[in-house]
């Protein structure tokens, strides 16, 4: 990968994360964000987070052996794990380490 | 205080950050790139599922305007922290910036869940931000070292940025006020999944998820 274009990809990450940490203590010094502004707020990152699962899943081929179970069996791993402990890593690690035990080991021809 | 009951206060984050950090470094020397960008991107870029998503764009060979535009619409939800930190952190010096870089979910969830006297406020906040930066810094580079010195097969290690956004869907789908919008952006990104040319697919779905959450902000809110 070439260089010139990860420390782009950084310096642009860094700069526009900051920028999302930053905005409100710009914008509402001295006044209160309106009530559009909080709603989107609110309501925003949980449909970016659910896109992006399905956004890490785009290359996935559904058609072709062995259809995607992989996938779909650590999404289902991950997440009833996730709903039952509530621990983020516990789910993470497991359903990981379910997902490539899978790759490697079961579906081979993958 | 003294450093010491800081240091006790950050050890859930040290807990979490050092694994996923190592997870992050690992999918990073996966995709070939040099393990001290591994360091710079946790110094200066200090964002879990933000640096993910860096290395997912980055293996897709997205443009830097995609980059940014995903990365942006990602840590948008980090405005809100701020929003709700606005009076505490109006009272302090400039070095309150490094305060408000480092405002990930779990430095935010850490100031606000402990009580700090208020004139302690400043040099408490100082250092766990930097103790919860430290921890992350330094679980990616162990993961970006070991993932090029160990020789192991780490095949599907990458599905770890699936869960991690699983997990994440999950905790903001509980905090949420209402549960519609979960369910239209499982719509939208089911078909943008199906429909949408893969480059363009995160671009088009959040795009369609913005205008949807605008445009139908009555019938969402009624619900």
């Amino acid at each position: 990968m070439d260089s010139s274009y990860i420390i782009a990809g950084i310096v642009i990450a860094s700069v526009l994360t900051y920028v999302t940490r930053i905005i409100p203590f710009i914008f509402f010094r001295n006044k209160e964000p309106s009530a559009t502004i909080k709603y989107i707020e609110w309501n925003m990152p949980v449909m970016i987070m659910v896109i992006l699962v399905f956004y890490a899943l785009k290359d996935v081929s559904w058609g072709v052996y062995p259809y995607g179970i992989a996938e779909m069996i650590g999404i289902v791993i991950a997440g009833s794990l996730h709903v039952k402990y509530k621990n983020a890593l516990l789910s993470i690690f497991v359903a990981t380490v379910t997902y490539m035990v899978l790759i490697q080991k079961v579906f081979i021809n993958y | 205080m003294s450093f010491f009951s800081i240091f006790k206060m950050t050890i859930p984050v040290l807990m979490g950050y050092i694994p996923l950090g190592m997870a992050f470094g690992l999918l990073l020397s996966k995709l070939l790139i040099p393990w001290y960008y591994a360091f710079f991107m946790s110094l200066f870029i200090f964002a879990g599922a933000g640096q993910f998503l860096v290395l997912a764009l980055f293996a897709s060979q997205a443009t830097i305007l995609e980059i940014g535009v995903a990365i942006f619409l990602l840590n948008l939800r980090h405005t809100f922290y701020g929003l709700s930190m606005l009076s505490t952190l109006k009272k302090f010096s400039w070095k309150k910036h490094y305060i408000i870089f480092g405002l990930t979910d779990e430095t935010f969830a850490l100031l606000k869940t402990n009580d700090v006297k208020e004139e302690e406020r400043e040099r408490v906040y100082l250092i766990i931000t930097a103790l919860n930066q430290s921890y992350w810094i330094v679980g990616s580079v162990i993961g970006a070292v070991l993932g090029n010195i160990v020789p192991f097969d780490y095949r599907g290690i990458e599905f770890s940025l699936t869960a991690l956004f699983v997990v994440l869907s999950i905790d903001l789908y509980n905090k949420s006020r209402q549960h519609k919008p979960f369910l239209i952006s499982i719509v939208i990104g089911f078909v943008g999944m199906l429909a949408f040319p893969s480059d363009k697919m995160l671009i088009l779905s959040l795009s369609l998820a913005a205008v949807v959450l605008i445009l139908f902000k009555k019938a969402l809110e009624d619900g």
